[in-house]
């Protein structure tokens, strides 16, 4: 029973969260003189409307929770990972250029090209991590800045040494990746890949490592009293190393799935403008940096991304109605901290 | 080399610096005051595009300056008092404050203006240029400093301002006193709180002054997003400064000449993305010599205790 009630209260902050943003989301409809009962089924239909806008959701979807994985492991040991962009840059880049260039059979450039970019992504993380453990360097100023770097080198490298010259449009990209090695499609003509099945195994496998393995213990008790994790052995620079690189992996692999089953080349831009990395540390903040939790909040904030895009197709409500219910969730989603807070101080003073 | 390093090359640079340089000086109180501030993009946002409504409403420059102050002034009462008052994560706020503001400043383009992507006006007046009397005929010189917004200057006026408050005033110690030690201040008869929620407002207002030089100095436009970045590179520059307000300068000056460089090696063989790259290189180097300053470590223990 008590557990039931934990569930609930647990539960009671994102939904009212939920509603809150919805409510204001409600008013900016208003203010432009839309109709708000309209508008809100125009999302629904537009995200979970038919089955094809519902798999165009989860492919959205797909990235940002990657991402938001990988971002609640970092979260969850109290480093502020803010570099997901760049790490997602890079291990897209490699991805793409494991799979165009490495010799041999599909299925192992497929292989190949997925492991380049976890390991590009983890490495420029961990380097980050490197930085702060050694050096004691600011991580979240150096992630931040590694975002920049990365990008850059990437924007740098397919607009001179591997850019694509063979088409007519001057853009800055790669040549695209061979058809054999695109990730397949769960469904015929549908835009979902198979990296939404990373997404999901991801989840559920971080979720249990967290809960069940010694690491993710350890992982935990960093995050929540870091002075008792080295009073019981923890060596804080290298569950730093570990953690950043799994972190950084996760991005990778984000960037690697969308050239592999989306993009299907890297083009400059193509990842950072959509904002996946930005969401995918939205919806960490959003389910607490719980892993399984993080998945489902990528999926509501894809929806109100792509439902955002059937507001802006039908109505003429403007598509960043959904960028206001977004922000206004994460704004009330903090004020968690401040509950637990409060309820911490009555304790302390009964 | 001549060609490369001309006039106007400095000029351009003390330009692009002032947007950079206001908002890291507004992050720099905050981060004195225990309050890692990354919503300083946000906050300049909001700044540029009020600044660009308020000028279309008014047709004052200097009305529209005020509007933008005080919009930008709401939000960040509203950080303060999340970030203070409900003791919510500052970085959290900040960055969720960020959102809010792209998606606000977008959404409003379309309610207020209905254009969609960038917001421009031929009857906008932009701030004056502003010629000083004897410095603009000494040659180089009067060429590089003279002629731009009173933005700009009023900005180096605030370094030495920020300087001189910080470190030789008494209530600029009691603001360092609040940020290095917030109990032993209390216990000092010390109003953290509000020495808190005043440098956030303050920042607030350099921020709203960033905002307006972006979108009425140099171009009078909006278009969205337009900070691209500029907050983040303020903060930055902010850490790279130490929260010093000349060390802040110094470090904006640094930004804003490879910005400048970068726009005019363009021209030339080696690629942008290069020259682009560098400061972000040279903070990450400089960050390697100067560290472990007591607010560092501050800014540190807030960020490691949270989740």
């Amino acid at each position: 029973m008590d557990k039931l009630k934990g569930i609930l209260r647990a539960l009671l902050q994102p939904l009212l969260a939920i509603v809150v943003g919805l409510g204001a989301g409600a008013i900016a409809i208003a203010i432009v003189g839309g109709s708000v009962t309209e508008t809100y089924a125009e999302m629904w239909k537009g995200a979970f409307g038919s089955f094809y806008f519902f798999t165009n959701t989860l492919s959205r979807a797909t990235p940002i929770m990657l991402i938001g994985l990988g971002v609640a492991l970092a979260f969850r040991a109290g480093f502020f990972n803010m570099g997901s962009e760049g790490q997602m840059v890079l291990g897209a880049l490699s991805a793409a250029v494991t799979a165009i260039y490495l010799p041999g059979p599909a299925w192992f450039k497929l292989v190949a090209a997925l492991l380049a970019g976890v390991i590009a992504g983890g490495l420029w993380s961990a380097f980050a991590g490197w930085l702060d453990a050694r050096f004691r360097m600011n991580l979240l100023i150096t992630t931040l800045l590694l975002n920049y770097i990365a990008s850059l080198f990437a924007g740098y490298v397919v607009s001179y040494p591997l850019m694509d010259r063979s088409g007519s449009a001057a853009m800055a990209q790669t040549v695209m990746v061979d058809k054999s090695v695109w990730l397949p499609k769960l469904f015929q003509g549908m835009s979902l890949h198979a990296g939404f099945l990373f997404a999901l195994i991801g989840a559920i496998a971080l979720a249990w490592f967290m809960r069940y393995m010694v690491k993710g213990y350890e992982i935990r008790m960093m995050g929540g009293n870091p002075l008792f994790a080295s009073y019981g052995g923890v060596n804080r620079g290298r569950l730093m190393l570990y953690s950043m690189f799994v972190s950084g992996g996760f991005a990778g692999l984000a960037g690697a799935g969308e050239v592999l089953g989306t993009q299907y080349r890297y083009l400059d831009g193509a990842l950072t403008s959509p904002g996946y990395a930005w969401s995918g540390i939205m919806a960490t903040l959003l389910a607490g940096s719980n892993p399984l939790g993080t998945a489902l909040a990528a999926i509501l904030l894809a929806a109100l991304q792509t439902g955002g895009m059937g507001v802006e197709r039908n109505t003429d409500v403007p598509l960043e109605v959904s960028s206001i219910i977004q922000a206004v969730l994460i704004l009330f989603i903090s004020a968690k901290f401040t509950y637990s807070f409060f309820k911490k101080k009555k304790k302390a003073g009964a | 080399m001549d060609q490369l390093f001309d006039v106007s090359l400095f000029a351009s640079t003390l330009r692009m610096i002032t947007p950079i340089l206001l908002a890291a000086l507004g992050g720099a109180l905050c981060a004195r005051v225990g309050l890692f501030n990354v919503g300083l993009e946000g906050l300049i946002l909001i700044g540029a595009f009020s600044a660009i409504v308020g000028n279309h409403l008014t047709g004052s420059v200097w009305l529209a300056v005020l509007f933008a102050i005080v919009c930008v002034l709401v939000f960040s009462l509203l950080l303060a008092y999340m970030a203070i008052h409900l003791k919510a994560n500052v970085i959290v706020v900040g960055i969720s404050l960020n959102f809010l503001a792209l998606g606000l400043t977008t959404f409003s383009l379309r309610a207020i203006f209905n254009v969609k992507g960038a917001y421009y006006d031929k009857s906008m007046v932009g701030l004056p240029k502003w010629d000083i009397p004897l410095i603009k005929d000494i040659p180089w010189v009067g060429d590089v400093v003279s002629g731009h917004s009173p933005l700009v200057y009023l900005s180096i006026a605030l370094v030495a301002c920020l300087q001189y408050y910080l470190f030789k005033t008494v209530s600029g110690f009691r603001l360092l006193a609040a940020g290095q030690n917030p109990v032993a201040a209390r216990s000092l008869g010390i109003k953290v709180t509000h020495i808190q929620y005043g440098a956030v407002l303050m920042c607030g207002v350099l921020c709203g002054l960033a905002g307006a030089q972006l979108s009425l100095g140099q171009v009078t436009m909006f278009t969205e997003g337009m900070t691209a970045g500029r907050g983040f590179i303020a903060l930055v520059a902010t850490m790279l400064g130490q929260s010093n307000p000349l060390g802040v300068a110094g470090a904006s000056l640094l930004f804003g000449f490879m910005d400048a460089l970068s726009t005019r090696l363009q021209g030339y063989a080696l690629p942008v993305h290069f020259t682009m790259m560098l400061p972000y290189v040279v903070t990450i180097i400089a960050m390697f010599f100067f560290k472990d300053k007591s607010y560092l470590a501050e800014a540190r223990k807030a960020n490691e205790s949270s989740r």
